[in-house]
């Protein structure tokens, strides 16, 4: 006899009674004996067990039993909630609760650092390139009259860089269709972007600090690595995964408000950047010393960037791990090393001709 | 929004009749679950559901739901979330597409998001009464379902058609401007707002209570729209008081920063930005808890079901230490102390919300009302969108 109260689902009043199986059926009556019901088990569905929880008995008529926690036999309904019997095991183990913590932490890690990528960039593969030139030409119309303004080189220097970027590209395989536009942008300073579609935006700035043509197309390298994997497309669509993977995620799981949910999104949205700008660094790298220069211009034109922007070292120490781009000086030892490489082997190919 | 659900709800059974016996009880909310249970519960299911890419979420929220309502109890009996897994799956595999494509399109097309914003505005009403149906068609209580009516006129009237009545001030401030007078005009705009905007929030308030039902019986709402002045009125002289020290420290801290802004970067440094956010978030939760507080507390202390009435006594320090504390809490553990916040604020809830009437709350009914299902999808919806419906 297991003690419950028994409820009709017609009103709220509660009948304290005591139940008990016989066979296939279930009987309850009250302690004076003077009421009994009884209803077979097999028309009863009984609430799944959860730690600390009465269970629930759902009769057919809208009636139910409620048993203490813990004092329902476990033969009664021995075939219901198997999968959740299962979770209320490990609900009630703290060993289990721990490694719970440890499957978070690597889900979450493997969710954001392979399952996003991976669907996005599945998904940017099938993204027609129409689509991408119009993401490009609307971003760009956004920024014509506000942060980029007509350039002011001279006709001779823009068809001398456009001479350049030409030959640079002719030399390329696998590369969208590109083009590149000169802008003056003084709330920019010295910089140089890609835009989806193909549009390699460079600002007048930029092209008065480079010292060099070399410098030049290291950094048009760079950018062409951006445009040849299509990162712009890429990032974005990474960005909406975790856009949507965080938002469920804090809708339902965890349900913080979104100032939380905007840091980690940031966050991870600067780490896929980061390897883009990485990936378009040794891009770059590859390009250049294919193209016979030595990877030593992207030291210069790193250089130059810096003189043109002095604060960016002390914001560097500041931005470490919140940063967009890899840090500059990583960069330029990641192109030393890369030079290195192109001298070692254009030597050894020296030697060989000897 | 759905944690809370059981402590902060509408739907609180009373019972009605037997009012022969002049003794009045009064009856507080129990809550019984405790932090290390709830934690272990909370860890595993967030857990599967990460490993089962989402799909086991809908089983998660039942359970953890069900934890809470179940270790709420009023005379002895816990309630009960009857909510079942699928629907709820379904539900939210539609609101992903929905979300979806409304992140995506912002990406390609502008107006495609534009017009989904707009789309949300204006099923926002639906979503409102399909999602309090939804809460409230699967909590019982005793065997009994609380019940929602399928109000959609008023809840386009007071949760869209009135917000359009704020813009006559609005309107009123632009004209008086073309006519030369723009600071009596944004003085009418202002005092438009004040006058609106608590009366807005109190006739919610009545709309939301008054379509709840339970045991045969309406829940009955005293609206007296005055109180909700003093509430904002009060908000407002709060809000001031939070402002003066919040400026104060902030004054106080910008020499020490302005050293730090680099006069080359247009960004500033972290360490200002997270000065701001320190100066900022006492602030906005020091007003916010006001009002939620003085507002529950009105939503429940006006609010009848049958003979029984009821008492909130949610206090103002208390509340905003608990959301402090929490908020930090969670922050510092990267959200492992999420189980032990919400227990925390369930018990507080729960122990400051009496019944009170002379019933044994067991004369209640199962009502005539249709019992049909509702869906899970709007109330996913608006919990992803976080939308308050005013609680």
């Amino acid at each position: 006899m297991v003690p419950a109260t028994y409820f009709d689902g017609r009103s709220t009043r509660a009948t304290p009674v005591s139940v008990w199986r016989e066979e296939a059926m279930l009987r309850w009556r009250t302690a004076d004996r003077l009421l009994e019901w009884q209803a077979p088990l097999q028309a009863i569905e009984p609430s799944a067990g959860v730690i600390g929880l009465p269970y629930t008995l759902r009769l057919v008529d809208g009636a139910h039993l409620q048993i203490e926690h813990d004092q329902l036999p476990d033969d009664w309904f021995p075939r219901h909630h198997r999968l959740e019997r299962l979770v209320d095991w490990l609900e009630r183990r703290w060993p289990a609760a721990l490694a719970g913590i440890a499957v978070i932490v690597v889900a979450l890690a493997g969710l954001f650092e392979f399952g996003v990528p991976w669907a996005a960039d599945r998904i940017a593969s099938h993204i027609p390139s129409s689509l991408e030139n119009a993401m490009g030409t609307r971003s760009l119309a956004a920024l014509e009259g506000h942060l980029l303004l007509p350039t002011t080189l001279t006709t001779r220097q823009q068809a001398h860089y456009q001479a350049v970027f030409q030959r640079f590209v002719q030399n390329m395989h696998d590369l969208p269709e590109v083009r590149l536009h000169f802008y003056k942008a003084p709330a920019i300073g010295a910089n140089a972007f890609a835009m989806p579609g193909g549009t390699v935006v460079f600002t007048d700035e930029l092209a008065k600090a480079l010292p060099d043509d070399e410098a030049f197309i290291a950094v048009i390298a760079h950018e062409l690595g951006h445009q040849a994997h299509h990162h712009m497309m890429r990032q974005v669509l990474r960005g909406s995964g975790v856009f949507i993977v965080a938002g469920m995620l804090m809708g339902d799981v965890t349900s913080l408000g979104g100032i939380t949910a905007g840091v980690p999104t940031f966050l991870i949205n600067a780490h896929y950047t980061r390897g883009f700008e990485s990936d378009a660094d040794r891009f770059a790298f590859d390009a250049l010393a294919r193209d016979g220069i030595d990877p030593v211009a992207f030291v210069h034109a790193m250089q130059a960037l810096q003189k043109a922007h002095p604060g960016l070292n002390e914001v560097e120490k500041d931005l470490r791990y919140v940063s967009s781009h890899p840090m500059t000086v990583e960069r330029i030892a990641q192109a030393n090393k890369a030079s290195q490489a192109f001298r070692a082997h254009a030597t050894g190919k020296t030697t060989a001709a000897r | 929004m759905h944690d809370e659900t059981m402590a902060s709800g509408v739907y609180l059974p009373e019972i009605g009749a037997a009012a022969e016996r002049p003794v009045v009880n009064s009856r507080t909310l129990q809550f019984h679950g405790n932090a290390e249970d709830y934690f272990r519960i909370w860890i595993v299911n967030v857990a599967l559901s990460l490993v089962t890419l989402g799909i086991y979420s809908a089983w998660a929220t039942v359970r953890t739901r069900r934890y809470m309502y179940a270790n709420t109890c009023l005379g002895g009996s816990p309630f009960d979330y009857l909510a079942r897994p699928l629907p709820i799956l379904k539900g939210r595999l539609l609101t992903a597409l929905i979300f979806g494509i409304y992140a995506l399109g912002g990406q390609f097309f502008k107006p495609a998001q534009f017009a989904a914003a707009l789309l949300i505005a204006a099923f926002m009403p639906w979503m409102i009464v399909k999602s309090l149906m939804f809460r409230a068609r699967y909590s019982s209580w005793r065997g009994l379902r609380f019940y929602f009516t399928d109000d959609y006129a008023g809840a386009y009237k007071w949760y869209l058609g009135v917000y359009f009545l704020m813009g006559i001030p609005l309107v009123a401030m632009g004209a008086s401007s073309l006519t030369g007078h723009p600071i009596f005009g944004a003085l009418l705009c202002v005092i438009g707002m004040i006058a609106l905007y608590p009366w807005i929030k109190g006739n919610q308030q009545q709309w939301m209570v008054e379509n709840h039902h339970f045991g045969g019986k309406s829940f009955k709402f005293n609206g007296d729209m005055g109180s909700y002045y003093s509430i904002y009125g009060l908000a407002a002289l709060v809000a001031l008081a939070w402002f003066m020290p919040t400026t104060g420290l902030f004054g106080a801290l910008s020499p020490l920063l302005k050293g730090q802004i680099n006069a080359h970067t247009k960004l500033p440094p972290i360490s200002f930005v997270l000065a701001v956010y320190a100066c900022m978030v006492p602030l906005y939760l020091g007003v916010w808890t006001f009002v939620h507080t003085r507002m529950t507390n009105m939503l429940y202390n006006q609010s009848q079901l049958g003979t029984y009435r009821f008492r909130s006594t949610l206090a103002y320090w208390p509340m905003l230490g608990i959301y402090l504390t929490n908020g930090l809490a969670v922050l510092c553990t990267i959200g492992l102390a999420m189980p032990w916040a919400r227990i925390r604020m369930a018990r507080y809830r729960a122990a400051h919300l009496e019944v009170i009437g002379g019933g044994d709350l067991s004369d209640f009914v199962r009502d005539a009302f249709s019992h049909g299902d509702i869906g899970a999808t709007a109330t996913e919806l608006d919990s992803l969108l976080g939308i308050d419906i005013g609680l």
